[in-house]
């Protein structure tokens, strides 16, 4: 659905974005992390046909970037960072006015459709200027939607909204991914990319790692699990050690940390053992390393490697 | 290009003309105070003695071009405060759409709401073309009104001689082809302006720059140094006609979306 290779972007000497190869599949939710100017809303306006991109190629709904750029933008909807919308209309005035430019039949009718959707149709007639920020990022969502775009992107969807808002969009992206929609979103909210995201990709100007959150984490961490005991000994440390699926076994207050092929399969023997051994096994639980911790890690990582 | 689309960039830019109490002010101020200036003047010297207006009385007043030689000295020096003022109503066109303009370019620029805009499939010109003839079509047709006006008042309170110099073909054409094209360049230059600058009133300022011809002009008719005949005016709107399509032109080229999306901060 969205492919890139060798994406690169150049402003003056400054490389906003380098070499970037990446691809995107139909119906997925992918998240592009990276720190402020890493240039992710550079890619992001590359792929949008708004931006030319200096070298490498791109492609947006099998339509090529640079070749194809009225028709990308008709099949695209674009969430900027902010919701750019004109205050002094009503929301029903500039959801119509983007219906018309995008050549919808039943302008009316979406307008209505979407605003009845994101719970906007009884404050249709008020100037957006007065609309708090939760309602303009939504109206801002329907604006991008209007004209039933395949693909979707969305800069930084959630940002200075209050957690009910933030809610409420992130619900909503979770619908337009059950659509079948391809969702693009670029976001330093890494709790929300997490949960969202079938895949993320982590750049600095440069591709550093693309993966789904839970391969980086594996990728990064191994899989391990904490287990927690009444009473640590030498002998449960060896006696862990020695079976055939650890990898590495390490004290922990309260109990050890064992890092193992797969906690799935592996944790039934592994307390079995210890119960066998007589140990008293309080509770045995994965062990949580979270995206930001996976982001903070592959960015030091990344400037090590420079 | 697409007429739809057009279309609907005309129609958003009045509907936010329409709530913008500011450009509303300053559309009508222009006409209403020139069209009462125009109408007071004459009024208060049609009252006034024809003997103020003879030369013999010492005051040597205006010199009247060969053409108005013929006309007494009273009528002439009113025929020629409305040539000058005419001058000033052809200002109208010219001053209202760089104000429009200039809001219209860098009002989507304080409201971020351009990059949405741009990712539409709207072409450059579709959005140029869009936003000029929003800008232009208001200004003429107030222009248009102010003649009209300032007609029907000078037929009411002045002579029928003064009248039908105001109405004579050199003005009704000027105001029919020239309002239109001194509109439609000062739109472009305001677009040019404001595409290259981030504040407003420095794009108003720049474009006021074209002004100084037709004052130049009015200068050289107030001095008796041109006559304006039919063929000047012919003329002149062929010269704008080129000048407006070099300008329109470049305007087109220089409204850059990348440069406009990336160094607008």
């Amino acid at each position: 659905m969205i492919r890139t290779e060798n994406l690169t972007k150049r402003f003056g000497d400054n490389v906003a974005v380098d070499g970037l190869t990446l691809q995107v599949a139909q119906g997925e939710v992918f998240g592009f992390l990276g720190p402020n100017g890493a240039g992710k809303t550079t890619t992001m306006r590359m792929l949008s046909a708004l931006v030319a991109p200096t070298s490498g190629s791109a492609w947006v709904n099998g339509l090529q970037v640079g070749a194809d750029d009225a028709a990308i933008r008709a099949s695209i909807g674009l969430l900027t960072e902010a919701p750019g919308l004109y205050p002094r209309l009503d929301a029903e005035q500039n959801l119509g006015f983007f219906a018309k430019l995008h050549g919808v039949q039943d302008v009316a009718g979406q307008v209505r459709t979407y605003l009845t959707l994101l719970g906007l149709w009884e404050r249709r007639s008020e100037p957006v200027g007065g609309f708090s920020k939760g309602m303009q990022q939504k109206l801002a969502i329907a604006r991008a939607l209007l004209h039933e775009p395949p693909v979707l992107f969305l800069d930084e969807p959630t940002s200075a909204l209050d957690p009910e808002a933030a809610r409420v969009v992130r619900d909503f992206i979770e619908t337009l991914r059950e659509q079948g929609r391809t969702i693009f979103i670029c976001t330093h909210n890494l709790d929300e990319a997490d949960r969202l995201c079938d895949h993320v990709a982590v750049i600095k100007q440069r591709l550093i790692r693309v993966d789904t959150p839970e391969a980086l984490r594996r990728g990064l961490y191994g899989q391990s699990v904490l287990v927690r005991l009444q009473q640590v000994s030498a002998q449960l440390h060896a006696l862990v050690a020695d079976l055939p699926f650890v990898h590495a076994v390490s004290d922990t207050p309260g109990g050890l940390r064992v890092s193992l092929d797969d906690p799935d399969e592996n944790n039934p023997a592994l307390v079995h053992a210890l119960v066998g051994a007589g140990a008293a096994v309080q509770f045995v639980e994965r062990e949580a390393h979270s995206l930001e911790q996976v982001y903070f890690d592959l960015m030091r990582e990344s400037e090590v490697a420079a | 290009m697409n007429a739809g689309r057009i279309r609907a960039i005309v129609r958003k830019e009045w509907m936010d003309m329409g709530k913008n109490k500011g450009v509303l002010w300053m559309m009508a101020l222009l006409p209403v105070i020139l069209v009462a200036m125009i109408l007071g003047t004459a009024y208060f010297m049609e009252r006034t003695p024809a003997s103020e207006f003879d030369p013999s009385t010492g005051d040597e007043g205006l010199s009247l071009p060969v053409e108005m030689v013929h006309l007494d000295a009273k009528t002439g020096t009113i025929v020629l405060m409305n040539e000058q003022y005419m001058f000033y109503l052809l200002l109208v066109p010219m001053a209202l759409p760089v104000y429009i303009a200039a809001y219209s370019i860098i009002g989507d620029k304080e409201t971020r709401s351009l990059e949405p805009l741009l990712a539409t499939p709207i072409s450059t010109e579709e959005l140029l073309v869009g936003k000029v003839i929003a800008a232009v079509t208001p200004a003429v047709l107030l222009a248009w009104l102010s003649f009209a006006l300032t007609a029907a008042g000078m037929y009411i309170i002045s002579s029928p001689v003064v009248f039908g110099y105001l109405v004579r073909p050199v003005w009704t054409l000027s105001m029919a082809i020239h309002a239109p094209l001194f509109a439609l360049l000062s739109t472009s230059s305001g677009v040019i302006a404001s595409s290259r600058l981030n504040d407003p009133r420095a794009a108003q300022q720049v474009t006021a720059l074209f002004v100084i011809p037709v004052i130049g002009l009015s200068m050289a008719v107030l001095l008796g140094r041109i006559y304006l005949d039919l063929g000047l005016i012919l003329w002149a709107g062929a010269a704008m006609v080129l000048v407006n399509v070099g300008v329109l032109w470049l305007a087109v080229r220089l409204f850059q979306r990348e440069t406009i999306l990336t160094r607008w901060k």
